[in-house]
């Protein structure tokens, strides 16, 4: 634990020893946010209602799922794709901790760092521009699906770098799944506004549960019908994303060799 | 004129050849471009499914916004990869060797690497805005004044490059830079009337993005002022000016690195 802690304050200083890269980083963040918001805006300058949802829902909706997304998103587990093709790994392995604590424990300080200007950032646009919220509902089940949803993505992400194990090619495919993150999570949209099956074909997968439903059950409270399905189907994705990073790892440390370190 | 096409060709074609190899990370690459525009392309039609209007523009309007925008993204993508690359040229001192070759160091550094991936992308993109432009009123001044518009968003997509790769030299950083950029005139996926001020001024007459992204597509359905065309010349060619003094004064203050 008290490797964990210091890793954690390591990765801390490490943000404000590269501050310029930070600020960049978070202002890309907030020019993504800022299209969204004023798109909706835009749609709602002649409807009072857009499917289910008005005006403040809507608004709501982006920026709490802004705020979610990035929660969810931000990992430093990306640098262990080229660590594994460069021998990095190497010293990894050599630290007293387990490379998948050692992660996570870096995810930790990275999503402190982000989620506490992404909070600022959050109230700079609804101050500046006047959005207006709703007061966010069942707060504890939507924490539930978002420490889920956090989980799921950092198996996720952990999987895209264990691909460097087998192949050059890393990028590609974090690049597409990034791509269809964005729209199966729920970045432009609530995903219940999609034609009925398709939002229920969605919901078996992994992606609704990183960013819609918590957003959503902040909006629109709890579906009593549904809540067992969809509890069952985070743990179900959690548990599965754990048992695959853990198979994934285990078959890569097998196959890795490198010399010349 | 005829020596710098050759070097130029010279170079896309090695670029290729070094793309080519990774066959699978191409193919995944392209995949997901296409995904990325397949579903902007749905938000759009998405939100016209329950609105006719948006600011004032039908569908096909809109559409044309996010397709122009794609174009213009694209052929600058295709034209200017090699600025992605450019931070390393300038930490391991590589870029000595560029500005002691005897040919402009814009051949290498700026148009140097041809992205041939993003060259697949652009046919489609023109079909789909040619479709678009057909079902949209217009008239053949319009369509002139749209396709000059579109050449001087080309011209601001130079400028822009050519700054990025001088606060290269003068600070190190591109990658972040270069992903600012893309951020930035992403805002232009939709019209800007979207945004409210002081948004839209900013990014209109601060950073044009309006007039690299909006101004071609509301010249062609006729919403855009005499005084906004005259404008976007003018601001065009400030802009590449202003990026050609701030190349130099890079090139002056640049100390080689490494050895």
């Amino acid at each position: 634990m008290k490797a964990q802690l210091q890793l954690f304050s390591v990765t801390i200083k490490e943000f404000f020893s590269y501050r310029l890269n930070f600020v960049l980083w978070r202002l890309r963040a907030l020019l993504s946010t800022l299209v969204t918001v004023f798109l909706w805006t835009a749609v709602f300058d002649t409807k009072t209602r857009f499917g289910y949802y008005s005006r403040e829902q809507m608004l709501s909706y982006v920026l709490f799922s802004s705020l979610i997304m990035t929660l969810v998103s931000s990992t430093r587990t990306t640098e262990l794709a080229s660590d594994i093709q460069n021998g990095n790994l190497m010293n990894l392995l050599l630290k007293p901790i387990s490379l998948f604590r050692y992660y996570a424990t870096v995810d930790v300080a990275d999503k402190t760092m982000n989620i506490f200007f992404g909070f600022l950032e959050c109230a700079f646009v609804v101050l500046l521009f006047k959005v207006p919220l709703v007061v966010p509902q069942a707060v504890l089940v939507s924490l539930f699906f978002l420490a889920c949803g956090v989980t799921i993505n950092f198996f996720i992400n952990l999987m895209l770098s264990f691909i460097g194990f087998w192949t050059p090619e890393v990028w590609a495919p974090r690049f597409l799944f990034i791509m269809i993150l964005s729209f199966v999570s729920g970045t432009y949209f609530p995903l219940d506004l999609l034609p009925g099956p398709l939002y229920r074909i969605l919901l078996l997968t992994p992606f609704p549960y990183l960013l819609f439903l918590p957003a959503h059950i902040l909006i629109r409270g709890v579906e009593p019908h549904y809540i067992i399905q969809q509890i069952i189907f985070a743990l179900l994705w959690t548990v599965g994303g754990y048992v695959l990073a853990k198979q994934m790892w285990k078959k890569g440390l097998h196959d890795f060799s490198f010399w010349g370190r | 004129m005829k020596r710098n096409i050759h070097i130029f060709l010279l170079f896309a074609k090695n670029a290729f050849n070094t793309t080519s190899q990774g066959k699978i990370g191409i193919f995944v690459f392209l995949i997901g471009k296409i995904v990325r525009f397949l579903f902007m392309f749905y938000l759009i039609f998405f939100i016209f499914q329950h609105t006719r209007f948006l600011k004032g523009y039908s569908f096909e309007q809109a559409a044309l916004f996010y397709l122009v925008f794609n174009l213009i993204d694209t052929i600058s993508q295709i034209l200017f990869r090699e600025v992605y690359r450019f931070r390393y040229l300038v930490t391991s001192g590589g870029l000595d060797m560029i500005l002691l070759k005897p040919y402009h160091p814009f051949l290498r550094v700026l148009v140097g690497g041809v992205d041939i991936l993003d060259l697949v992308l652009v046919v489609p993109y023109l079909i789909l805005t040619a479709l678009a432009a057909s079902r949209v009123v217009t008239t053949l001044p319009q369509f002139t004044l749209f396709i000059l518009l579109f050449i001087n968003a080309l011209w601001i997509t130079t400028s822009f490059h050519i700054i990025v790769l001088s606060l290269g030299i003068l600070t190190t950083e591109v990658d972040h830079t270069i992903m600012i950029y893309r951020d930035i005139i992403g805002l232009g996926r939709f019209p800007m009337e979207i945004y409210k001020e002081p948004v839209r001024g900013i990014f209109t007459f601060i950073i044009p993005v309006a007039v690299m992204m909006s101004f071609p597509v509301q010249a062609l359905v006729g919403k855009l002022g005499g005084s906004l065309v005259i404008f976007s010349f003018v601001i065009s060619s400030c802009i590449f000016v202003g990026a050609l003094l701030l190349w130099r004064s890079a090139l002056e203050r640049y100390q080689s690195w490494g050895g």
